[in-house]
């Protein structure tokens, strides 16, 4: 009798251990799916797209807020090509382009590169001038670890212009 | 490679039509160190050594100027766009933060 | 009750742990090794994953063309091919000759000479890499010092008079004394070695286009004719044999030295599997 209790205990046990582990698995699952809460962040964060709502880092903030003040950002007329995953963060191609005029009186004034995981956020930037001909860029930066990247455009009249992507930076497991 | 920082690339299409928007590629060798990389053989800090301004000059007046951090990849590639209404030289300088300058001239030919 | 119990649970923990360690242990290094030298040359059957053309679907939906882009916008290792030419016509050794003496001006007569390495040699009587036959080239008729391998004037100098014969199909043979030479490379690439117990084949052949960790695992197409190439993750030219020797690092297997006769050997396997491709030097890779 006394063996069939210890088996039956045990089995128990497991069953318990089993199911309730299976609850927390489904109570964590489901609460990926809730939205969260915080809203739109505001000013010039809400004006850079979607997907602000998960939290971007302090330091790009400041950043964005140093060099802007609080003018907004249209998400129009620039082009930014990136990879979607970056082997090797390292070496991390950003090709910048955009309709924008470069006439004499009209022209992008400058041309900004921001990721937000760096320890700097600011990479580099580009004044420009109508004998360019076109406001476009293309550069090989570093990137720190799976980050936002930014990129914003400034036109003569002081009009914001940007486009934003993620680059997933990622750790490989091949490569010697 | 440590061969030869400060050697540079340029290049434009091969053949330029007056007024065309041209494709400037550009290439330098340069370490780019950013000053957080550590050594493995002496265990020490590497210092901070890259590149912070390029700036263009066609026919000699400046038409860009870009600055950089140390955030840009070793040997850094830069592709930028240049109106070619005119032959005239095309001069680009490097500049780093330990003082180094790097510049190199192509001519621009339209036909 | 409760002890008899018990007895018989450590019993048949015992008997499973037993079981468990003999089974391990004929998938142990020691034990793959051991196989191995019994059975001689048996090669491991294995599937390819899919069709190349699965394979290529997916890479492009994973990484698009970013390093394609990349070396044609602005390749660093274009740098080595201007010093490679200087390499070419620059005198050195006890006969002052250099390659330009035989080869014409710039060494342009072995345009198409890079087409059919690595191949027999009978003086030798093993396998001639590219590299190699440069090297040989060197010492016999300049009287020259080899060049060290991997290093910055040998990888320009092999990717120079490589990059000669860019756009021609490689066309290695493998007939006759070769064929030895073949099956040997083949069963090195099959062989499962290191403490990681994998074979070259078991990711390029059988999990290519699955992942590892984060990593796209390559098809073994197209794997042999850019080398030297620009590789990001080491920010520099490289060989193909210093990327074996990486790979096998990945597998904590043990390293044979540059242009041992086992890397010799894969190198021809790799290149025969490959042939037809054309050779696009110097190459970039992530």
């Amino acid at each position: 009798m006394k063996d069939n209790d210890f088996s039956n205990s045990r089995r128990e046990f497991l069953k318990r251990t089993g199911f309730v582990s299976a609850a927390l698995l489904s109570v964590s699952a489901l609460s990926t799916f809730i939205p969260s809460q915080k809203g739109s962040l505001g000013g010039l964060m809400g004006a850079l797209g979607p997907g602000e709502a998960q939290a971007a880092p302090a330091g790009i903030k400041e950043k964005l807020e140093s060099t802007f003040g609080g003018r907004k950002v249209e998400m129009s007329h620039v082009v930014m090509k990136t990879p979607i995953i970056a082997e090797n963060g390292a070496v991390v191609p950003i090709n910048i382009s955009s309709d924008l005029p470069m006439e004499p009186g009209n022209y992008v004034k400058k041309i900004y590169i921001f990721v937000d995981n760096n320890l700097d956020p600011f990479i580099a930037s580009m004044d420009l001038t109508p004998a360019n001909g076109k406001a476009a860029l293309s550069l090989r930066i570093k990137m720190r670890k799976t980050s936002r990247v930014r990129t914003i455009l400034e036109d003569s009249n002081g009009k914001l212009y940007g486009s934003t992507k993620t680059v997933k930076v990622t750790i490989g497991g091949c490569g010697g | 490679m440590p061969h030869g920082i400060g050697r540079i690339k340029i290049r434009l299409p091969r053949t330029i039509h007056k007024g065309q928007v041209i494709d400037v590629k550009t290439l330098i060798i340069h370490p780019m160190e950013t000053g957080f990389r550590k050594d493995k053989a002496t265990k020490r800090k590497v210092p901070a050594f890259y590149i912070d301004e390029v700036s263009v000059y066609y026919g000699g007046t400046l038409i860009s100027r870009a600055k950089w951090t140390m955030a840009v990849s070793t040997n850094p590639f830069m592709s930028f766009y240049v109106k070619a209404d005119k032959e005239a030289p095309l001069k680009i300088v490097w500049k780093d933060i330990k003082g180094g300058v790097y510049e190199k001239t192509v001519q621009v030919k339209p036909q | 009750m409760i002890k008899k119990i018990l007895n018989l649970h450590e019993v048949l923990t015992c008997a499973v742990l037993v079981l468990a360690v003999t089974w391990l242990s004929g998938f142990s290094p020691g034990g793959a090794w051991a196989a191995d030298n019994k059975a001689g040359t048996t090669i491991e059957e294995l599937t390819p994953s899919m069709s190349y053309a699965e394979y290529h679907k997916r890479y492009e939906a994973y990484y698009g063309d970013t390093t394609a882009r990349m070396a044609e916008e602005g390749n660093p290792a274009d740098f080595l091919l201007d010093d490679g030419k200087d390499l070419a016509n620059k005198v050195e050794g006890s006969k002052g000759k250099s390659c330009a003496s035989c080869h014409g001006k710039d060494a342009l007569k072995l345009k198409g000479a890079a087409t059919t390495y690595p191949r027999y040699d009978a003086k030798l009587s093993g396998i001639m890499t590219f590299a190699l036959q440069i090297n040989t080239c060197r010492q016999k008729q300049m009287g020259a010092k080899p060049l060290k391998y991997e290093s910055y004037d040998q990888l320009a100098l092999t990717m120079y008079i490589k990059s000669l014969s860019n756009g021609m199909p490689i066309k290695v043979s493998i007939a006759g004394p070769a064929q030895s030479f073949f099956e040997k490379g083949k069963i090195a690439y099959y062989k499962r070695q290191g403490q990681l117990n994998f074979s070259c084949a078991i990711c390029h052949v059988q999990y290519a286009g699955y992942k590892a960790r984060s990593n796209l695992i390559s098809n073994n197409k197209h794997h042999a004719d850019h080398w030297p190439s620009y590789r990001l993750k080491w920010g520099k030219t490289g060989s193909l044999q210093r990327r074996f020797r990486g790979c096998l690092k990945n597998m904590r297997a043990k390293r044979p030295p540059q242009q041992s006769e086992i890397l010799r050997n894969m190198e021809l396997y790799l290149t025969y599997i490959n042939n037809g491709d054309l050779i696009q030097v110097p190459g970039m890779r992530m």
